[in-house]
C-alpha cells in the first residue's frame, strides 16, 4: 500500500465511527448505514485534494453523511420501505421499544420516529456536540431553522421517551 | 454562544455517543477504492508521453498503410503491363502468320506468270 493509501486509511479509521453512527441513526438499518458510510468515504477520496485541513475533512464528512443518509432514506421511502416512513407515523412506533434493549438503542429507535431534518440536526448537536451556530454553518441552514429543528426535535423526543421509556416516565 | 442543556439533553448527549463502525469497515472502503482504480487509470492515456506515443503509432500506421497501398498498386500495374505485352506478342505472332500466309498465297501466281496487270 502506498503512502497516499495509508494516509487515507488512517482518515477512514479516525472518522468511521462518526460517519457510520450518523448514517445508522438517520437510515435506521445497519446494512444500509454501512453502504452509505462507505459511499461517503469513496466520495471523500475523490474530493480530498479540495479539503485543506483535518477540521475541513471532519465538517465535510458530517455534512455529506447527513445528506447521503437522508437521500438513502428518501430512496427507501420511495420504494415503499415501511421502516423509512416510520417518522410519518406520528407518535406511534412500528417497531416496539423493548425494555431489554440498552438505553442507547431505545433512544436511537425513538430518534428514527423524527423527521429526517430534525434527526440530522439532533445528531450534530448531541452526537457531534456542535453548537447551533456551527450546525447552521456546516449544514448551510439558517440559524433560526436549526434552533426550530432542535426545539421541536427535543420536545418530540422527550414526549416519546416519557411515553415509552420507563427511565423517563412521569411519576 | 454555548447553549445550556437540560438533564434530558445531557442524557441524549451521553447516549448518542458515536457507535463503532462494523468490523472490517476500513478494509471494505480501501477494497472499493482499489477496485475503482482500473476504471480511473484510463486517464493515463491523456498524459503527454502516452499522447505522443499514440500520435507516433497513428503516424506509423498511416505511413505503413500508404506504403502497402502503393505496393499493391505497383503489383497490379506490373500485372496489367505483362498482360498488355502478352496480348501484343500474340497479336504480333498472329499478324506474322497472316503475313506469311498472304505471302505464300501470292508466290504461285508469280511463278506461273499469272501477273495481274492493273494498268488502264
Amino acid at each position: 500500500m502506498d503512502d497516499a493509501a495509508q494516509n487515507f486509511r488512517a482518515i477512514v479509521e479516525r472518522h468511521q465511527g462518526r460517519v457510520y453512527s450518523i448514517a445508522f441513526r438517520i437510515v435506521g438499518e445497519a446494512g444500509a448505514a454501512e453502504e452509505v458510510a462507505q459511499d461517503v468515504f469513496l466520495e471523500l477520496h475523490r474530493s480530498l485534494d479540495r479539503l485543506e485541513s483535518e477540521e475541513h475533512v471532519t465538517a465535510w464528512l458530517r455534512r455529506v453523511a447527513c445528506h447521503r443518509a437522508t437521500d438513502a432514506l428518501r430512496r427507501r421511502a420511495a420504494r415503499g420501505d415501511a421502516a423509512a416512513e416510520e417518522y410519518q407515523d406520528g407518535m406511534g412506533l412500528r417497531t416496539p421499544v423493548r425494555e431489554f434493549m440498552p438505553l442507547m438503542n431505545r433512544i436511537e429507535q425513538l430518534l428514527l420516529t423524527l423527521p429526517p431534518a430534525q434527526r440530522s440536526v439532533l445528531l450534530l448537536r448531541y452526537q457531534e456536540d456542535l453548537e447551533p451556530e456551527d450546525i447552521a454553518i456546516e449544514m448551510q441552514m439558517p440559524l433560526a431553522t436549526v434552533r426550530s429543528h432542535l426545539q421541536r426535535g427535543v420536545k418530540l423526543l422527550r414526549e416519546k421517551a416519557q411515553r415509552t421509556l420507563k427511565e423517563y416516565s412521569r411519576g | 454562544m454555548v447553549e445550556r442543556m437540560d438533564e434530558f439533553e445531557k442524557e441524549l448527549r451521553e447516549h448518542l455517543q458515536a457507535r463503532p463502525a462494523p468490523a472490517g469497515f476500513a478494509d471494505s472502503v480501501m477494497r472499493r477504492i482499489e477496485g475503482r482504480k482500473p476504471r480511473r487509470s484510463w486517464g493515463f492515456l491523456w498524459q503527454p508521453a502516452w499522447r505522443w506515443a499514440a500520435v507516433a503509432v497513428l503516424a506509423a500506421m498511416t505511413v505503413l498503410g500508404g506504403l502497402a497501398r502503393e505496393h499493391q498498386q505497383r503489383v497490379a500495374g506490373e500485372r496489367a503491363r505483362e498482360q498488355v505485352l502478352l496480348a501484343l506478342r500474340i497479336t504480333g505472332t498472329t499478324l506474322n502468320q497472316v503475313q506469311h500466309k498472304v505471302n505464300e498465297d501470292q508466290s504461285p501466281a508469280e511463278h506461273h506468270g499469272h501477273t495481274i496487270d492493273l494498268r488502264p
